[in-house]
């Protein structure tokens, strides 16, 4: 174990110690939000008038350059019927490093509507629209982003579909113009018929490179949301990219904390 | 030949408009329209100060949820399966002494899907007396403003249900009514006593005057609960109502008697619609409960609602 990942380890570890045990109040831990605690999302917005606030650290030790650390402080808000926005800025540790579109320090802006619940016919639809700001390290333009969802059960298994198209809006170097980024994951309700505290997730990607000439990243997470206490939902989730440029995930960790008031 | 990024935009375009042509032809179109509880310092009192009631109404909670699942996978025909089965798994998870309230969605994945929208207007409803427990509970200087603030709120909401008298022996007279408790009469029973708990508690809950009073004053009915989880009072006739087990609670705020008899006459409803073969597919149940719900329950139909008792109504309970 590399000394970087063993830092990021004990980071994390710190970061979860930290978080409140007393109750404070729900975020329900079934209701998905992307990178709590991997890169997908429900279709589903959180209830008209709740606040959540979410963060987690996420570590990413690449097969080539150094394990790379972002905080991901959030905000989300149910500000409409079956519509939540959400403020968000990613940091990461060697800002000047990162390439693609969510910089170090950018301001995120998203708006999260969902169409419809889901029916015995019909699956529930979502859209998804963000905007990152250029107000972070070496960042320069407005990048867009548009995503669409679906989710389907079947039983207790949920089935999440999320495939989005990113255009950056000022491309530097070799960076794309655009990138399309697609996820299938899975949702499972775990301790049916005596408990009702966690989620399992795992999901299956394939994205863009950052970079032109580059091959996809494709890879696989797993993750799991622990529901504390009536408002405060845990989550920790593993990865890794088996697929991809030089430089990508030989191993993904995220753990966080959301709060819902 | 087109470049992929000119295609990937064609197709999102393609893509949400077809997922809203689609959705908006369809007739199984459902918003989902979840709504937060109204947020107060009181908020959860009754978990933090009273949880030997509040892990009672967690189970109830499972209680409503896995029983609808139940029914409507067995075709409402299986008495071993609702009877043993299903109670048993809610007599479980009631001694389990659950600190939090589970996840519906993961109960009843199935019914959800077939009646969101009813399910929506429980959510409400619930969500209801929870505020009005945590106040009651609570060290809320101005209860009655309080309690009073909240039926405000929920009264703002497309899925309130009237808090008009309704006529239950009319609501109880459908083709397929008392299916349930014919042929479940130990689950009917049992759901009829979480019931009792949910509005015997009100009086004692008001009366007493601090916390170890209040928590002195639920532990006959907690007792008398736990005694009728065990021999279900199959005798009954009739739901509990407000007025009979919590008169003053009742006299003093009308509305929500009514909303809460309303409320648990609705889930007889449902239990009978899931039961019953004159419905026999999943679609003509779904047709029957939105009816009903949205004819005779919701609060939007107050002006046309043939089930509103006049004033000098009274009640007309077997």
């Amino acid at each position: 174990m590399s000394r970087d990942l063993r830092r990021a380890i004990q980071l994390m570890v710190v970061a979860l110690l930290a978080l409140p045990l007393s109750p404070v109040s729900a975020l329900d831990h079934d209701n998905l939000d992307p990178n709590r605690p991997i890169g997908m999302e429900d279709a589903y917005a959180i209830p008209k008038g709740e606040i959540g606030l979410e963060g987690g650290v996420r570590f990413n030790d690449r097969r080539e350059g150094r394990t790379r650390l972002t905080f991901q402080p959030q905000i989300i808000y149910g500000a409409f019927d079956n519509t939540q926005i959400e403020i968000q800025g990613d940091l990461f540790t060697e800002p000047r490093s990162v390439v693609g579109a969510n910089k170090s320090g950018d301001l995120h802006l998203g708006v999260l509507y969902n169409f419809n619940t889901e029916t015995l016919t019909l699956p529930a639809f979502a859209v998804r629209v963000e905007a990152d700001l250029p107000t972070g390290v070496n960042s320069t333009g407005v990048d867009t982003q548009l995503t669409g969802i679906l989710t389907r059960s079947f039983g207790r298994l949920r089935v999440h579909l999320n495939a989005g198209y990113t255009m950056i809006g000022s491309p530097q170097g070799q960076e794309r113009p655009g990138a399309y980024r697609a996820v299938a994951a899975v949702s499972y309700p775990l301790g049916y018929p005596m408990s009702f505290r966690d989620t399992l997730i795992a999901s299956i990607y394939t994205r863009q490179s950052d970079l032109r000439g580059q091959t996809n990243h494709t890879g696989v997470e797993i993750g799991i949301r622990h529901q504390l206490t009536s408002r405060v939902v845990l989550d920790g989730g593993l990865g890794t990219e088996f697929v991809g440029p030089s430089d990508r995930a030989a191993l993904l960790g995220t753990v966080g904390v959301s709060v819902g008031f | 030949m087109m470049n992929i990024d000119a295609f990937m935009r064609c197709a999102a375009t393609v893509i949400t408009a077809t997922i809203v042509l689609a959705l908006a032809a369809c007739s199984q179109f459902e918003p989902r329209d979840k709504r937060f509880y109204y947020r107060a310092l009181w908020n959860f009192s009754l978990r933090d100060d009273l949880a030997e009631l509040d892990s009672e109404f967690n189970g109830v909670d499972f209680g409503h949820s896995n029983l609808y699942e139940h029914l409507l996978l067995t075709g409402g025909n299986d008495v071993s399966a609702i009877e043993d089965k299903a109670r048993q798994e809610t007599l479980a998870f009631i001694a389990t002494k659950p600190r939090l309230n589970p996840n519906e969605e993961a109960i009843a994945p199935t019914y959800m899907k077939l009646a969101w929208r009813a399910q929506n207007t429980f959510d409400e409803a619930h969500a209801l007396h929870r505020a009005t427990y945590d106040i009651v509970v609570s060290a809320e200087p101005d209860k009655d403003r309080a309690i009073r603030t909240v039926l405000a709120y929920y009264q703002d909401s497309a899925y309130a249900i009237t808090s008009k008298r309704l006529d239950h022996r009319r609501l109880d007279q459908f083709a397929y009514s008392k299916a349930f408790r014919t042929r479940f009469p130990l689950f009917n029973a049992t759901i009829w006593s979480y019931h009792y708990l949910q509005v015997a508690v009100y009086d004692p809950l008001q009366s007493a005057r601090d916390l170890a009073a209040k928590t002195q004053a639920v532990r006959p009915i907690l007792a008398t609960y736990r005694h009728y989880l065990d021999q279900p009072p199959v005798a009954w006739t009739f739901m509990p109502l407000t007025a009979e087990l919590s008169p003053i609670f009742a006299a003093r705020y009308p509305e929500l008697a009514n909303i809460f008899d309303n409320l648990h006459m609705l889930h007889d409803n449902i239990s009978d619609i899931l039961t019953s073969e004159r419905l026999p597919t999943w679609e003509a149940k779904r047709a029957e409960i939105y009816r009903v719900l949205n004819t005779y329950y919701l609060a939007s139909a107050d002006e046309t609602n043939p089930m509103i008792l006049g004033k000098s109504q009274e009640h007309h309970h077997e």
